[in-house]
């Protein structure tokens, strides 16, 4: 069985998926998407079973896995999942219809009705771009002064939906942490705490949170592969937060990082995560 | 710079002093060629 592993920056997780893939007896490939053409309609001929998309541009990303899938193959994970995941809003849609408790959020079409979508939440709100990761550009807004100043910045960025509209999220009480699972089709792989470093709210492995092993109980355990059903299932990183009131899932990650994860966690995660990439292959 | 053994083309290797990235794009007879690798996106993420 061989397996395409697509990538445009190689980090320690595509090499360790590649390494995973070998020693569960695939032929793994890693492939520099940076240096791909295809003549479109492109034909299936030498990525092989699946192909595990691990771009880390959205743009790029969704633009091969769309030549990919067109060509007629599998692709991890598909078009649809990658684009409900990439654009906050629509996640927020899918988990929110799926019935899956998460923060309360308004889309605000002009920075007017941004204002007022503002007074409906209260202050403090969290301010988010509608695509992006790590926590960049998220924001916690303490006072309807600073929302001005944000809008007057916001509406000098080049980005037509960054410029003018506006997600906008309540701002949840939680402990200095949240939950990251990472989740291979209907299973949790592994799942972690994530707890911010001193000085800083988010909670992205990126921003300096470290990562501690963490059992969801059984209820959490469902809402987190509830929320990966409700954005079209495979290989994902749903995070949830845990305030007083009950768990709420803010987010779905469509390739998502693990190194932090795995330094808390015994599980082999690049072993399971390919154990599920060869089922989708064999189906 | 320095550049691990097990590199591959593709990966980023940064310089320890002054942080700058580049991307192997070539490895022949034990030479390593590197690129500046790209910036971080808009788009970049998980």
């Amino acid at each position: 069985m061989k397996v395409s592993i697509t990538f445009d920056r190689l980090r320690w997780e595509e090499k360790a998926l590649s390494d995973a893939a070998e020693a569960a007896g695939l032929e793994a490939t890693l492939i520099d998407s940076k240096g791909l053409i295809f003549e479109i309609p492109k034909k299936n001929e030498e990525l092989g079973d699946v192909v595990l998309q691990r771009c880390i541009s959205h743009y790029r990303s969704s633009l091969l896995t769309l030549t990919l899938e067109g060509a007629g193959l599998k692709v991890i994970n598909s078009y649809a999942v990658a684009e409900t995941c990439s654009n906050k809003l629509a996640t927020s849609i899918a988990l929110a219809n799926a019935g899956v408790p998460t923060p309360r959020t308004f889309l605000a079409l002009t920075s007017e009705a941004a204002g007022e979508a503002a007074e409906k939440l209260g202050f403090p709100l969290v301010l988010k771009p509608f695509t992006g990761s790590w926590g960049r550009m998220v924001t916690v807004v303490r006072d309807r002064g600073t929302l001005q100043s944000l809008m007057e910045y916001k509406e000098e960025l080049a980005n037509p939906q960054e410029q003018h509209m506006y997600y906008l999220q309540e701002y949840v009480k939680r402990p200095p942490r949240d939950i990251r699972a990472i989740v291979a089709g209907d299973s949790i792989v592994a799942c972690v705490h994530r707890i911010a470093p001193p000085g800083e709210w988010r909670t992205n492995v990126a921003r300096g949170a470290t990562s501690k092993a963490f059992k969801p109980d059984k209820e959490l355990h469902e809402m987190i592969l509830k929320a990966a059903r409700a954005v079209g299932g495979g290989i994902l990183g749903v995070d949830a937060m845990e305030p007083d009131s009950g768990y709420l899932v803010h987010e779905v990650n469509n390739t998502v990082e693990f190194k932090g994860a795995q330094s808390a966690v015994g599980t082999d995660i690049p072993a399971q995560l390919i154990k599920y990439v060869a089922q989708v292959a064999r189906r | 710079m320095m550049v691990p053994n097990d590199a591959i083309v593709g990966e980023i290797i940064s310089c320890k002093d002054c942080s700058s990235e580049y991307e192997v794009a070539e490895i022949s007879n034990g030479n390593v060629l590197l690129k500046p690798a790209e910036q971080v996106g808009e788009d970049w993420g998980e």
